[in-house]
């Protein structure tokens, strides 16, 4: 019992970062929402595993072989996954909060978000979670380098490149700042 | 960190989503971590062999000769005593195939195959740190085709069994490593149309299971057995 409560304080409070990272890998609610609960419940299964790290970079290196391994089972197989990109569209005008003031600024500030989700969107997996763990999770690279299994000058590489990426493509309509 | 990287991740920051856990996956996770905790199973007793036995002799007419009785119980004690480290050994070093094809099939069913997705054994390996207490060795056999696509954590019979996962063109192929001193003989058997293989190099013992051809799997298994026979 004492275990349980010790796994949901340390786990728990990092099921935002969990859920965003698995949600911006997936791409769809319902996978994402698939994908932390088998790898809260993996989580558990290895909780001797975490011992007295940060639970943080050690949970969201479970989802992120979870979503990956989904990722691959999609290319392999067309049953799994299934892109909505119109549920996607809708999804982040909903997410986007209520915004009050001057109507023209919202409506600027939400055309920006939507640019900004769409070039992240845009980049292949192995970029996209490179900029969701450092720009949404703020994770260091050494962290990073363990939740994806790759060497820190890899991680720093691949920041570049995505971040090349990013800002080429938000840079084609100079109204987006 | 550059200006440029500044603006660019203060604009993702600003303006980018966030997207927060829907309350639906909070409570379903806190549903099922508590019904997880309750019903964690037990670990057998050990001594269910031991009690049959008694119960056995309890179940004797107590006509028979009391002195034989005795004997006889001794004797089976003795019987028990000698054997049940001997079987309990057997269990331990080597789950049973059906038991490795029944993981195998719910991992391609259910998942996860890989819990480290990675054509680098260089990546695979080291994933394994400090989430088992051996290392076990991991192959490369992709010019051989064999594609390595990445291993996982097995919980098998209370040992935590490194796992790695191979594709021969569309078939997967599991192989289990753990430690093991001894040389066991070569098992091959086949379980619900699965092939098992089964070898030991003295320091770690295998068993490769997939749906793949007998020779097929043979052919990888020599491989591998090549491969750790170089290192």
């Amino acid at each position: 019992m004492n275990d349980r409560q010790a796994f949901e304080d340390r786990v728990l409070p990092h099921l935002d970062a969990a859920y965003n990272l698995a949600r911006w890998l997936l791409r769809s609610e319902q996978n994402a929402e698939d994908a932390v609960q088998d790898a809260v419940i993996r989580a558990l299964r290895y909780g001797h595993a975490l011992r007295d790290g940060d639970a943080k970079p050690w949970l969201l290196g479970i989802v992120r072989n979870t979503c990956f391994t989904l990722l691959a089972r999609a290319r392999n197989g067309p049953d799994l996954v299934e892109f909505d990109d119109e549920a996607f569209q809708s999804q982040i005008q909903q997410a986007a909060p209520a915004e009050h003031g001057n109507p023209e600024d919202v409506l600027q500030r939400q055309r920006t978000r939507v640019r900004v989700d769409a070039a992240i969107r845009a980049l292949s997996p192995a970029l996209r979670e490179v900029i969701v763990l450092r720009e949404f999770e703020d994770l260091a690279y050494d962290d990073m380098a363990r939740i994806i299994g790759i060497p820190i000058g890899t991680v720093m590489s691949r920041l570049s490149r995505a971040r090349d990426k990013l800002r080429q493509a938000l840079s084609v309509d100079p109204q987006g700042q | 960190m550059n200006p440029d990287d500044q603006a660019l991740s203060r604009q993702i920051k600003d303006h980018g989503t966030r997207y927060t856990a829907p309350d639906s996956l909070r409570a379903g996770l806190r549903a099922h971590l508590a019904l997880a905790t309750a019903l964690r199973p037990e670990p057998p007793a050990p001594a269910t062999r031991w009690a049959r036995w008694r119960a056995r002799w309890a179940a004797l007419p107590q006509q028979s000769a009391w002195r034989h009785s005795l004997a006889g119980f001794a004797a089976g004690a003795l019987v028990v005593g000698t054997l049940l480290p001997v079987v309990n050994h057997l269990r331990w070093d080597e789950p049973q195939e059906a038991e490795l094809v029944s993981n195998h099939v719910r991992a391609l069913q259910i998942g996860p195959l890989t819990e480290v997705v990675s054509t680098d054994r260089h990546t695979v390996k080291p994933w394994f740190q400090g989430k088992l207490d051996y290392a076990p060795p991991v192959m490369d056999l992709s010019p051989e085709g064999f594609a390595l696509l990445g291993g996982r954590i097995e919980h098998l019979r209370g040992n935590v069994v490194a796992t790695l996962a191979y594709a021969r063109n569309r078939h997967m192929i599991d192989l289990y490593v753990w430690p093991s001193a001894t040389k066991s003989v070569q098992v091959q058997a086949t379980r619900r149309g699965y092939n098992v293989l089964h070898w030991s190099d003295g320091a770690m013992q295998y068993w490769a299971v997939s749906d793949l051809d007998r020779r097929e799997l043979e052919h990888f298994t020599q491989l591998w057995r090549e491969r750790v026979a170089a290192q």
